[in-house]
């Protein structure tokens, strides 16, 4: 697919972020997305299905997201196609969650 | 790096505990694997790997041959192949040549061997850039490349993954494999530095860690 | 043929053990090589709008194969659950020259890793 990942050549993308001892994680949910990810991986979704799954991002959102939200992005999409999860359930706890948790 | 308030990363905090609380419950991740998977990135695996194939390589030449002919199965023989660095490919840095790897499509990167990747390496500014302009991405990290030397970049798009063997530094004769691993930088084996020679203070380590 | 996940929860022994072993790529083939070593190519023009490896800057543009890998499954159809399709996968060189245009130092390369069906003889 023509889309925004295919990057090679592009310009205009700025300076590169180099930032010394980076930690491996920056905050707990990017570790969390992950291992789930990871631990999904094989089991649940051949390695190149989920490269393919960040790449349907919009271009306009690719291009303005982190790393990890798009990990997030094709980790939901595969749950989502796949029949694990629903985006109901999601939002559901996620709304659960909101209010036990202010 | 665009910025952001701190409104979208709460939400997203909570979205990503509300999917992982969601899977747990329908026995589809073990929580356990998820806490032995990050303990693992974040305390087992490195650049240390890498750079004990690479302190290999420079004092022992048929290692050397045997890992730029066949970096998979060399590299197996050090017991340091695993996910994301199944398939190797090793590529060496010398006085002419200078090589540069990058996946320009999304990330990929040798994990068992390095770790798991830096933010710059994931970055858009890199992967756009590393193709089409090697040379100027190099001096952003400080290393200025003379034109006489050749420039590869590899876009790892396949399933191959690569390791820049870098130019051993020198003054660095007689020394042992781990002190020469001790040099070896993560971006050394990008191709975004080069590894230094030892310092004083390199040799003052080394002789506190021999006592 | 095709990959069948397992559908199984991970557990903390086989974390272990993916970590360690990995996931292999590599297959068999009965059909040949389309290509061998000091071959000229070019990268097919090709646009699907499903996934593929073959990067857009790289299509048309003419290169040496400069190492044949062996067989691997394919990741344009592997990434769409589809038929594994392993076949050759092979370095190729560019001249940056070649990619970029003539601006460009003629001391510069790339190499990317192309499939017989990202490929075309010269």
């Amino acid at each position: 697919m023509n889309g925004p990942h295919d990057m090679g050549g592009m310009h205009n993308m700025g300076s590169i972020p180099i930032e010394e001892h980076e930690p491996v994680f920056h905050s707990e949910w990017e570790a969390k997305v992950f291992a789930i990810s990871f631990a999904t991986f094989a089991n649940y979704f051949p390695v190149d299905e989920t490269r393919q799954a960040s790449e349907l991002m919009p271009p306009g959102q690719y291009l303005s997201s982190r790393y990890y939200e798009r990990w997030l992005y094709a980790l939901e999409l595969l749950m989502t196609k796949h029949n694990l999860v629903t985006q109901a359930e999601i939002e559901d706890r996620i709304a659960q969650m909101a209010q036990t948790d202010p | 790096m665009s910025s952001h308030d701190p409104q979208p990363h709460a939400d997203i905090a909570l979205r990503v505990k509300a999917i992982e609380s969601l899977l747990i419950e329908k026995g589809i991740v073990d929580p356990a694997a998820l806490d032995a998977i990050i303990d693992a990135y974040e305390h087992k695996i490195g650049p240390h790997n890498g750079a004990r194939i690479v302190a290999k390589a420079w004092v022992d030449p048929e290692f050397k041959q045997r890992l730029l002919m066949d970096g998979t199965s060399a590299i197996a023989e050090l017991g340091l192949t695993g996910f994301s660095s199944e398939h190797m490919v090793v590529v060496e840095n010398t006085p002419t040549v200078h090589n540069l790897i990058v996946c320009t499509l999304c990330s990929c990167y040798p994990w068992a061997i390095l770790g798991l990747p830096p933010t710059w390496y994931k970055s858009f500014a890199y992967r756009s850039r590393a193709v089409i302009d090697p040379r100027g991405v190099l001096q952003e990290f400080g290393l200025e490349m003379p034109k006489s030397v050749e420039v590869r970049v590899w876009d790892s798009n396949a399933d191959l993954r690569y390791l820049v063997l870098p130019e051993r530094p020198q003054h660095t004769e007689g020394m042992t494999e781990d002190a020469l691993a001790a040099l070896v930088t993560r971006n050394a084996m990008i191709g975004t530095a080069q590894v230094s020679p030892p310092t004083f203070s390199n040799e003052l380590a080394d002789a506190e860690v021999a006592q | 043929m095709s990959i069948e996940p397992s559908n199984e929860c991970m557990t903390v022994a086989q974390v272990e053990v993916l970590l360690r072993d990995g996931l292999s790529c590599q297959s068999e083939s009965d059909t040949p090589a389309k290509f061998k070593v000091s071959d000229r190519v070019r990268a097919k023009v090709m646009h699907p709008q499903t996934y593929t490896r073959l990067p857009r800057y790289a299509r048309g543009k003419m290169g040496t194969v400069m190492r044949d890998h062996g067989v691997y499954v394919f990741p344009d159809t592997v990434g769409q659950r589809l038929d594994t399709k392993p076949q050759h996968v092979y370095s190729i060189r560019f001249a940056a020259s070649e990619l970029w245009g003539a601006n460009t130092p003629t001391n510069d390369f790339l190499f990317l890793d192309l499939f017989d069906d990202h490929l075309e003889p010269i």
